[in-house]
């Protein structure tokens, strides 16, 4: 549970997760959507994998991510978007990230 | 994976079982009464359908072919969760709290409800999603 409560206090990671609402993205697609670098995107898909929030499919060269929330888990996101936690570290700008690219990528 | 899957419903059924078996001997033992006793079985029932529903929408399964297809069944998946959990905690609250007679009816309008919401949506997506023009 610390894992989901990690990754639900970004911005960006709920970002995403919103954008997965709608249905499965390729991480290219997901990328266009932010101000960030490959790296740092990567680190976050990490972040939500490691969390079993998302789920990645590679077929070629694409790798497809698909929404994987537990109910808990989406009253959650909705609780943290709706009270803005972590708002202030929205954008470009990831906080996290850069610390998590060191040791990893996806 | 499915034989932790197995190892949680065994387990659950087993709690279950040991509840069950608990309220007896207490209902026995003159130490609680035979509608206490059902009552906590019930909100038991409801607990696990809750804890049960709200693993629902991460059963995503493999990959479906279509992008269309992909979100309709994550739809799907994701408002029977919701209802079914919701309906869990509902039929828990009813046997907790209401008057046995309104908890008897209510408990299985509730949960019948959340069937007929999961199953209607399960069954209308899956119409959109056969009437689609393929590849959309």
């Amino acid at each position: 549970m610390n894992k989901v409560f990690k990754a639900l206090a970004d911005p960006t990671r709920r970002k995403v997760l919103q954008l997965l609402r709608r249905r499965p993205m390729t991480a290219g697609e997901l990328s266009e959507h932010f101000a960030v670098s490959k790296p740092t995107m990567s680190a976050h898909f990490s972040v939500l994998r490691e969390a079993d929030l998302i789920d990645a499919g590679k077929r070629g060269t694409t790798i497809t991510y698909r929404l994987k929330l537990s109910v808990l888990e989406d009253a959650l996101l909705g609780f943290s978007q709706a009270f803005g936690i972590g708002v202030g570290n929205a954008g470009p700008t990831v906080d996290t990230a850069p610390e998590i690219t060191k040791g990893r990528t996806s | 994976m499915i034989t932790k899957r197995l190892a949680v419903a065994v387990a659950l059924a087993v709690i279950i079982l040991a509840v069950a078996a608990g309220l007896r001997y207490a209902e026995g033992a003159g130490t609680l009464g035979a509608e206490g006793a059902r009552r906590i079985m019930q909100v038991l029932v409801g607990l696990s359908l809750a804890a049960y529903a709200n693993f629902m929408p991460k059963q995503i399964g493999r990959a479906r072919r279509s992008p269309e297809a992909e979100s309709r069944t994550q739809a799907a998946l994701r408002v029977g969760g919701w209802s079914m959990t919701l309906a869990g905690l509902a039929y828990a609250g009813l046997w907790a709290l209401a008057p046995l007679s309104v908890a008897d009816v209510a408990s299985m309008i509730v949960v019948g409800a959340a069937l007929a919401v999961t199953f209607g949506y399960a069954i209308w997506s899956f119409t959109v999603c056969r009437s689609a023009p393929v590849g959309g």
